[in-house]
């Protein structure tokens, strides 16, 4: 089951410069339910040619999806006599749930720097607990583990396909980004970057929510606001089911 | 087909969850034990962070020593009184094991505690088992029958406050029964298990309890403790998973019931045996886990945050 999410973007240049942007959307929510198992994200937009530009000026997209933030710890294993155990540990805040980055061109380092466009900008790893870890180098591997980690799990990626972004006509682009079923709920925000000649121009960035709905939502919600309630139906309803259970058993071995 | 589980908060395989609460229902209902011991690593083996499989697990004993604490009682063979001083002890080893879980949990080593324990138990379980049903295949092929003594008179009748339990003919102190109880909530709080298979041989070699009712007092007092357990995780770790619990009941209950069936045609010697292998397999995988370099040293946990 393939969902998709619509997001329509027109980037519109008016007076001769980069200027305003008209957006229109429709409802972005992607909802978890007891089937879910992860969704592809549809993102499209368009790019007009701006008059006062070269004619000869390249156009590229870069999209940026950032889930809501979290507090990751990354642990190092290491061998006490033949047992390998966690020892070192550093704490990263503000870590996006879910990132991915995706381009139409090499991007470089740079560029994303001066913009914040990265799992961590310079404020957030600032707020790095380093704790026993001093070197630069073990910090780096901390840091490169965590991205290793989270690309496992499908919830960190760095696209280096540059034809992942579909460009339809010359100025239409769309792309799909694989949203994986262990997604944290929360806030999003897609954020596009319009880049001329690899300088960027405009961007726009747009919200969407990953939330629970059904009975997941429920149990969730109770599990974290009413847990004594919570803790007593799970107990309850665990020793009904035993007790039905054996009733219906010795029912059915009598006959 | 997928469920997500919304305390997990990932999404399982529903038929690998449900043929797993079936075999081990399946083995519980066999060998009379309630398998937890096989449920919480079987569920971390599968993916699921190691809070969650504890208490879940717990959570799902509740609903097998129900179902089999009834029989039992029907016969009569519950000596309540032995319960509630094993409950009493209970009671303080479950908050115990909280307490533990939760410190090991802060230092990043709950998942090497419970490597370590669950390889240790497993392993002597499994030694034991095997031990014991080959000697009576043995025995049976030597046609040797076993006598065996009715009562254990040792230091447990020493102590003082002793109380005269009717129900099991004893008139014992209340102290190893507290004492006994106390770590079997501890045990129970940390690995979610009901701890039958340590209860049961304590309670007839310590307490020196008629194994007629051995059994069916375990059980009365594992359906509490473990209720205890799921409440006590509920409100302090949040890792009751009542949708993967739910799957896990409905499919060990059915298991159960095939088990307890399958066990009446044939012999349970052959079985232990055979179980004995499967157990020590767990231990030996969970061992190796803690002595081999894993493919990454780097691991990472995300903090819940309560909202």
């Amino acid at each position: 089951m393939k969902h998709v999410i619509y997001i329509f973007l027109s980037l519109i240049f008016y007076n001769g410069h980069a200027g305003a942007l008209v957006i229109g959307s429709d409802i972005s929510e992607i909802t978890i339910g007891a089937n879910f198992s992860g969704q592809d994200l549809l993102v499209f937009g368009a790019f007009y040619s701006d008059p006062s530009l070269p004619r000869d000026a390249k156009g590229d997209v870069i999209i940026e999806v950032k889930g809501p933030p979290q507090t990751v710890q990354v642990r190092k294993k290491k061998s006490f006599y033949g047992f390998w155990l966690n020892s070192t540990e550093v704490t990263f805040r503000e870590v996006p749930g879910f990132y991915y980055l995706t381009s139409t061109t090499e991007i470089n380092d740079e560029l994303l720097n001066k913009n914040s466009i990265s799992l961590l900008t310079p404020q957030d790893t600032q707020q790095i607990e380093w704790g026993k870890i001093r070197m630069p180098r073990d910090r780096h591997d901390f840091l490169n583990a965590m991205k290793r980690n989270k690309n496992n799990l499908d919830l960190f990626a760095v696209s280096n396909d540059l034809d992942e972004i579909e460009i339809l006509d010359g100025n239409l682009f769309k792309t799909n980004i694989p949203i994986p079923n262990t997604v944290p709920i929360g806030n999003y925000t897609v954020s596009v970057y319009l880049l001329i000649n690899s300088e960027l121009k405009q961007d726009y960035s747009y919200n969407f929510k990953v939330k629970r709905v059904g009975i997941e939502s429920m149990i969730h919600s109770l599990a974290l606001n009413f847990p004594v309630i919570y803790g007593f139906l799970a107990v309850v309803i665990a020793g009904l089911m035993g007790w039905i259970s054996a009733e219906m058993f010795r029912r059915l071995r009598k006959t | 087909m997928n469920i997500y589980l919304p305390i997990a908060e990932l999404s399982v395989n529903i038929l690998l969850i449900l043929s797993l609460g079936g075999a081990v229902g399946f083995l519980s209902g066999m060998l009379g034990l309630g398998g937890g011991f096989l449920m919480t690593p079987l569920l971390m083996f599968i993916g699921i962070p190691p809070n969650v499989a504890v208490a879940t697990s717990a959570n799902q004993i509740v609903a097998a020593s129900v179902s089999g604490a009834l029989s039992h009682w029907r016969q009569g063979l519950v000596d309540i009184k032995m319960g509630m001083y094993l409950l009493l002890g209970g009671l303080f080893g479950s908050i115990t094991g909280i307490w533990i879980f939760q410190l090991l949990t802060s230092a990043g080593q709950i998942e090497t505690f419970l490597a370590i324990v669950y390889f240790i138990l497993l392993f002597s379980i499994g030694t034991l088992m095997l031990i014991e049903s080959s000697q009576v295949i043995r025995d049976r092929i030597r046609k040797k029958t076993v006598k065996r003594k009715m009562h254990y008179h040792n230091w447990a009748h020493r102590l003082p406050f002793k109380v005269r339990f009717y129900s099991s003919n004893l008139y014992i102190s209340v102290i190893p029964p507290i004492i006994i109880g106390y770590f079997i909530g501890i045990l129970s709080a940390t690995m979610g298990i009901g701890g039958s298979f340590i209860l049961i041989p304590a309670m007839i070699y310590f307490l020196g309890m008629p194994t007629s009712k051995v059994i069916g007092t375990s059980l009365f007092q594992i359906i509490f403790i473990t209720a205890l357990v799921t409440l006590l995780h509920a409100t302090s770790t949040f890792a009751v998973d009542a949708m993967l619990a739910f799957i896990l009941i409905l499919s060990s209950v059915v298991g159960a019931q095939l088990g307890v069936i399958f066990t009446n045609k044939f012999r349970g010697e052959e079985l232990r045996a055979l179980l004995a292998i499967v157990v020590l397999a767990v231990a030996i995988k969970i061992g190796t886990d803690l002595l081999i370099q894993p493919a990454d040293v780097f691991s990472i946990s995300v903090l819940k945050e309560l909202y």
